[in-house]
């Protein structure tokens, strides 16, 4: 149980773990590792992933880009095990999907705040009740403490990304898939709310899988670019910049090689 | 020819007296307004705005009492406000109409719980299980569409006249809207929602009561006023058809008799219960619904 615990309460501020955890160093062996081996899925006759081979070690930070409709948001669902390959197989830490559920949640793009329910009930939302302090130490982490009892709707749409942050660590997760996670905010936001991934990500030390549209951001926050075209991994990039990373040339050189590789078929 | 003369005199005076009542009723907004910009508005306004809706009703009451104590209306068609409150003092001195309103009441509340859950429990399996929509929810949407009122001669060849008629024929006339917003209520629950409650690890009673009862609620809800006004308008007929007691029962008891001013106490009773059962499903509302940008009080 201990060992449950305690790498899930290191995503916490420093200052809060100090008298929970002390300042253990951060598993890396508490990430899943994700592996498919031909993994295909078709929507009629149209091929949308075709023969998909990927490894991720854990603790890795993969990000999947690609042009709307090019099946990356597909190759989420399946790792999410809420869509079924049509042949292949996808197995997390060894299991399906399903087996690895309690290990994985999902950070959408809309949020998904349950409206009926105050912000910390939202954050606690699926956790035995012995587990509800996590659900209050995942908002401090977040930043929202002092918004616990409030309603969703009175929040701002980076508060409530901030909160569907804190829900999906709040279970303490091995595996968390962010499918364009930030897409609908103001730039801004989207620079604190990418400082605050990565932070939390360098915390807890789970395998992180970003679907994004934005390659800029996939530079700052990958350890891995991945880019989808047709179906099939174009790309497969490794970003070995240090962190946290400011926009600068090797950034810029990493973007234009994404970019060059996408542009170069329209 | 003079009593003409004495109506035409009655409206003219009558018209005055409206005439001031709309004035004074302007000077209390004026000065409301007045005082709102001398920052003593804070007690006053929220008193005009609570007296409001009690306005219209109050003028309706003093014109009836007027023209019934000119004569203009007879005494015998439609009895004087005052002379209606007499017989509801009269009757509940005599302990009847106290009797009669539970009676009533329990009716109501008997059929309606009945109802009620029935059409909860068919709209919640129709709503969760694909199965069961396909099993009988064609049939309630044909059933939906007959009058519940057209069963009342195949209900008293059934049960007679006796208690039983008059509750199963106000469950039949709730379970309908109970059921089809129900149903409708969990279909439009958001299937986003639902696919992050699954990835949650949430299922069976946990996910039906942090998502699905919640997300189908305001729905519920609408349901359920819409099923009181149809157990009222029920009981009514119910019990005007055939009955020895309740409300129904006493006001055709008494035009029998030629007593209007029951059969108006009557009439009023209906709308004094029913808007107290409307206010009480509001405050329900406005408790179970507080999430709700429609019923947040903030």
């Amino acid at each position: 149980m201990a060992s449950l615990v305690q790498p899930g309460m290191s995503f916490l501020a420093p200052s809060l773990t100090r008298d929970i955890a002390g300042d253990m160093p951060v598993s890396p062996a508490h990430g899943l590792p994700i592996r498919l081996r031909g993994v295909t899925r078709r929507f009629g006759t149209r091929a949308v992933l075709t023969d998909i081979d990927l490894d991720v070690a854990p603790g890795q930070f993969v990000a999947i880009v690609g042009r709307s409709g090019s099946g990356k948001s597909t190759l989420l669902r399946l790792l999410a095990g809420l869509d079924h390959p049509d042949a292949g197989q996808v197995r997390l830490g060894g299991q399906s999907p399903r087996q690895a559920a309690p290990g994985l949640r999902i950070m959408f793009q809309d949020g998904r705040l349950l409206p009926w329910r105050r912000v910390l009930d939202n954050v606690a939302l699926g956790l035995p009740r012995a587990d509800h302090p996590r659900a209050t130490e995942a908002l401090h982490a977040v930043g929202l403490a002092d918004r616990a009892r409030d309603w969703p709707r009175v929040l701002s749409g980076g508060q409530k990304q901030r909160v569907a942050l804190a829900r999906a660590l709040a279970a303490d997760p091995q595996l968390i898939l962010l499918d364009e996670p930030l897409g609908a905010l103001d730039a801004l936001t989207r620079l604190e709310m990418q400082s605050l991934i990565e932070s939390v990500w360098q915390r807890g030390g789970f395998t992180a899988v970003l679907v994004t549209h934005d390659v800029a951001e996939a530079a700052i926050l990958a350890d891995r670019i991945l880019l989808i075209e047709d179906g099939a991994i174009a790309l497969d990039l490794a970003v070995d910049l240090p962190r946290p990373r400011r926009a600068g040339a090797a950034l810029a050189e990493i973007e234009s090689r994404v970019l060059d590789r996408i542009l170069r078929r329209a | 020819m003079s009593e003409r003369v004495k109506v035409f005199c009655f409206f003219s005076s009558e018209k005055k007296k409206s005439f001031s009542l709309f004035r004074s009723a302007g000077a209390v907004f004026r000065a409301a307004g007045a005082s709102f910009l001398k920052e003593r508005s804070k007690e006053l306004v929220p008193m005009a705005r609570a007296l409001l809706p009690s306005v219209v009703p109050v003028a309706l009451l003093i014109i009836w009492e007027l023209l019934s104590a000119t004569g203009a209306v007879p005494e015998r068609k439609l009895p004087s406000p005052h002379r209606v409150l007499l017989a509801f003092w009269h009757l509940t001195r005599t302990g009847e109409l106290p009797h009669d309103v539970l009676i009533s009441t329990l009716r109501a509340a008997t059929g309606f719980a009945i109802g009620g859950s029935l059409g909860f429990c068919f709209g919640l399996a129709a709503g969760i299980s694909r199965l069961a929509e396909n099993l009988f929810d064609g049939t309630m949407q044909m059933l939906r569409m007959v009058p519940h009122l057209a069963l009342i001669p195949l209900i008293i060849v059934w049960f007679g006249i006796g208690e039983s008629a008059k509750v199963f024929l106000v469950a039949v006339g709730v379970f309908f809207p109970i059921y089809y917003n129900t149903y409708h209520g969990i279909r439009t629950i958001d299937a986003g929602l639902l696919e992050m409650a699954r990835v949650q690890g949430l299922t069976g009673p946990a996910l039906f009561r942090e998502v699905i009862l919640p997300g189908a609620l305001p729905s519920i809800l609408v349901g359920v006023r819409y099923a009181l006004g149809i157990m009222w308008l029920t009981l009514i007929v119910a019990e005007t058809i055939a009955g020895n007691s309740g409300i129904g029962f006493m006001t055709m008891n008494a035009r029998e008799f030629m007593q209007t001013d029951i059969v108006v106490l009557g009439i009023l009773l209906y709308a004094v219960l029913g808007k107290l059962i409307d206010m009480l499903a509001r405050f329900i509302e406005i408790e179970a619904l507080a999430w709700h940008p429609s019923f947040s009080q903030a």
